[in-house]
């Protein structure tokens, strides 16, 4: 039996090891995902033979308002989720990051919502947010808010309480990421700054943000991603209503494409997902270069 | 070596997707001699009598043929429905549990022809046949056919002081009338004189069917009285408030079953689960039927509604003993079965209807009786290539007309003006 000389036998070997995951990978995202692309172009129900259409899609795509609403929602959404989440991870990671007692339980309680089941976590806040009997409001009615938000019963305030109850949700667990990220800092440099005579605001600007530089960058682009892809939360709490005032993209693909069988529209407005994705993250990647230089 | 190994792969990937997206070979399936097992398509199987009834039933006529439900949540029936038939599943009988998807299915060529089997059928016993008429071609046999009567609870209009003759005829004010006297009580013990459950359909439908107007025509003036009543209702306290049972789904299943609300417009299918709680003891509520509220100076009964049917899957791997269920479903046979446990069979027959009527626990009351044969049942929504487009824009103006984020007028305006630009009507 022919052996395999040394290098070529690492790798057969690597081979083999990622071969089952490729093949799931292959099958499951990347051959749809390019196929996204080519249906793009096509008029097909999944059904019928597709007929090559061109930019007809995308010239539809441009004339429809809906999507137009959808991706100004998106934008919303990522605009206040983005900012708001990686705040609150990040004061939260500060504030457990010392020798408190407690502290692993309040990490554990932090960390919880991120792994609560999302319906669970719809009701409970669909729950907090009603407009007349919900705790949200009767606490705004106490502090003298004479006519509080109807959240999300109401077009302006439906997003917002989307935002709110996703930020809760996700600060856990990039929580947990700063956590990771504030503990490779050397308390060295604390103890010298303090020495210098910093105090704890100039310590935190001067030491922690810039220290965790790489760790921020990993977090922004992660949420800049789930944001413009958020589907699930927005579809159990709202499901885009009410009318289209939470309706984001990823629902308009979802019911163009599987509701209404309209796969080439829908992969149209998936390309247009995807290139909106691309450029923000081409963006964020050449900020962060020039701020290493 | 790597080369190999490259082609090996693509080789290996090829062949994974080539078995995933296969479908089988559409069956011909000639005569069924010796035992066959066809698959049915069905939703919440646990929860929904009829499907079991019709099952069993057709067990026993036909011993040779074995019947196996594709169980589906119901909420995902039409999505599910929709994939299995692009991925080329072979299941024989599909339930078409609602018209607009039929016509999607059939036009897409994705449903065998019954247009024999439909001829054979009397069309004035079943006027809901027609319904499924495609130009002259027939791909589905309705076998049950749901309207809309009103529920009412007969406890609280004891309490109330009401007469429930009363609810022979009623008109939509005397409704609302009606309504804000059966509401009682405060927070939460609030009794709603009536609960209006968040589908357009509760104030769009009926509109449509009661003064004629068409809802694809893109011009909804006619929405108007109707949109009047139910914002009058939630304003004055008689109605949960649209913007309470969306936020918080609340259903008209629990809202009637648990007497919060003494009177509810809804399907006839609601029939079959109040039974159903009643004889498990998850219910307690005394329930009657009345016919559907009526706009003022009209003498006959009109409601609207949508007949359930089945259709044999152009790639049903057993066609022929398909057919020979769907037809036995949508006949005499499988009408006698499904009224048994409650459900409005498709075929209007006296011997049916007996059935039904003498089931312990369904109303047979005259004023039930009436709300029961209703003189025209309009369907919910007309099918057109573009009826489920209009009903999406349908429904977003609803929702923002009954939260009151847009007053009456303008939201009628936006409904007609979307429906006109976004779909060209």
């Amino acid at each position: 039996m022919r052996r395999f000389p040394g290098p070529r036998r690492t790798t057969l070997a690597g081979w083999t090891f990622i071969l089952p995951g490729f093949l799931g990978f292959a099958a499951l995202t990347l051959v749809p995902v390019m196929a996204t692309f080519g249906l793009a172009f096509l008029d097909w129900d999944s059904y019928s033979t597709p007929e090559w259409v061109g930019l007809a899609n995308f010239e539809r795509l441009a004339a429809n308002p809906t999507f137009w609403t959808a991706l100004g929602n998106t934008v919303f959404y990522a605009a206040g989720h983005v900012p708001l989440t990686l705040v609150a991870s990040l004061g939260l990671a500060v504030l457990l990051n010392r020798r408190i007692r407690g502290v692993q339980y309040f990490r554990t309680a932090l960390f919880f919502p991120y792994i609560t089941s999302l319906v669970a976590v719809a009701i409970v806040w669909n729950l907090l947010f009603d407009p007349d009997l919900g705790p949200v409001n009767q606490l705004l009615r106490a502090l003298g808010a004479g006519d509080p938000p109807g959240w999300t019963s109401s077009t302006t305030w439906a997003m917002p309480a989307i935002i709110i109850a996703s930020v809760w949700r996700d600060m856990g667990y990039y929580m947990v990421l700063y956590l990771a990220g504030l503990q490779t800092i050397p308390p060295e440099l604390y103890e010298a700054a303090e020495v210098d005579g910093a105090g704890a605001w100039q310590r935190f600007r001067h030491i922690t943000v810039p220290s965790l530089r790489t760790m921020t960058f990993f977090i922004l682009i992660m949420l800049t991603v789930s944001s413009f892809k958020v589907f699930d939360l927005v579809q159990v709490m709202t499901e885009g209503g009410p009318g289209r005032s939470t309706l984001v993209l990823s629902q308009l693909i979802f019911r163009e494409g599987i509701t209404e069988g309209r796969f080439g529209y829908s992969s149209a407005i998936a390309v247009v997902l995807f290139a909106v994705v691309l450029v923000l993250t081409m963006v964020q990647f050449g900020f962060s270069r020039r701020d290493e230089r | 070596m790597k080369r190999h190994l490259i082609t090996t792969i693509a080789v290996a990937t090829g062949s994974v997707l080539l078995a995933a997206c296969g479908g089988g070979s559409p069956g011909a399936g000639g005569d069924p001699k010796g035992p066959v097992t066809i698959k049915v398509s069905v939703w919440n199987y646990a929860t929904t009598p009829e499907f079991k009834a019709l099952i069993d039933g057709f067990k026993a006529a036909e011993p040779s043929i074995t019947v196996k439900p594709v169980d589906i949540l119901a909420e995902d029936y039409a999505r599910k429905l929709t994939a299995m038939l692009a991925g080329g599943d072979t299941t024989d009988v599909l339930t078409m549990k609602n018209v607009i998807d039929y016509s999607r299915y059939a036009t897409r060529n994705q449903l065998m022809p019954l247009t024999g089997e439909a001829k054979a059928v009397d069309k004035t016993a079943v006027p809901a046949l027609s319904t499924y008429d495609l130009d002259g071609k027939y791909f589905a046999l309705p076998y049950r056919q749901d309207f809309w009567v009103l529920y009412y609870n007969k406890t609280l209009l004891k309490k109330a002081g009401v007469d429930e003759k009363t609810l022979t005829n009623l008109t939509w004010p005397q409704y609302a009338e009606l309504a804000g006297k059966l509401t009682s009580g405060t927070g939460a013990s609030k009794v709603h004189g009536t609960f209006l459950q968040t589908w357009r359909s509760v104030v769009q439908a009926v509109s449509a069917a009661q003064t004629g107007g068409d809802q694809l025509g893109g011009n909804y003036g006619f929405f108007k009285d109707q949109y009047a009543l139910a914002l009058g209702l939630q304003r004055s306290g008689a109605a949960l408030p649209f913007a309470t049972a969306f936020t918080q789904k609340i259903t008209y299943k629990s809202v009637f079953s648990s007497g919060k609300a003494a009177t509810l417009p809804m399907g006839t299918w609601y029939a079959s689960t109040l039974l159903a709680d009643k004889a498990s003891g998850k219910s307690t509520v005394d329930w009657g039927m009345a016919p559907m509220p009526q706009i003022a100076g009209s003498s006959k009964v009109t409601t609207f509604g949508s007949p359930t049917a089945f259709a044999v899957n152009k790639k049903a791997k057993n066609a022929a003993a398909a057919k020979r269920f769907v037809t036995w479903a949508s006949g005499p046979e499988g009408a006698k079965a499904i009224a048994k446990v409650g459900v409005v069979p498709a075929l209007n027959d006296p011997a049916v209807r007996d059935i039904y009527f003498g089931l312990d626990g369904i109303p047979n009351d005259p004023i039930a009786k009436k709300a029961l044969t209703p003189d025209d049942v309009k369907l919910e929504m007309p099918i057109s290539d573009t009826s489920s487009d209009v009903d999406q824009i349908l429904t977003e103006t609803h929702q923002l007309i009954m939260t009151g984020e847009k007053d009456l007028d303008a939201g009628l305006a936006e409904m007609s003006s979307r429906v006109r630009s976004e779909v060209g009507r």
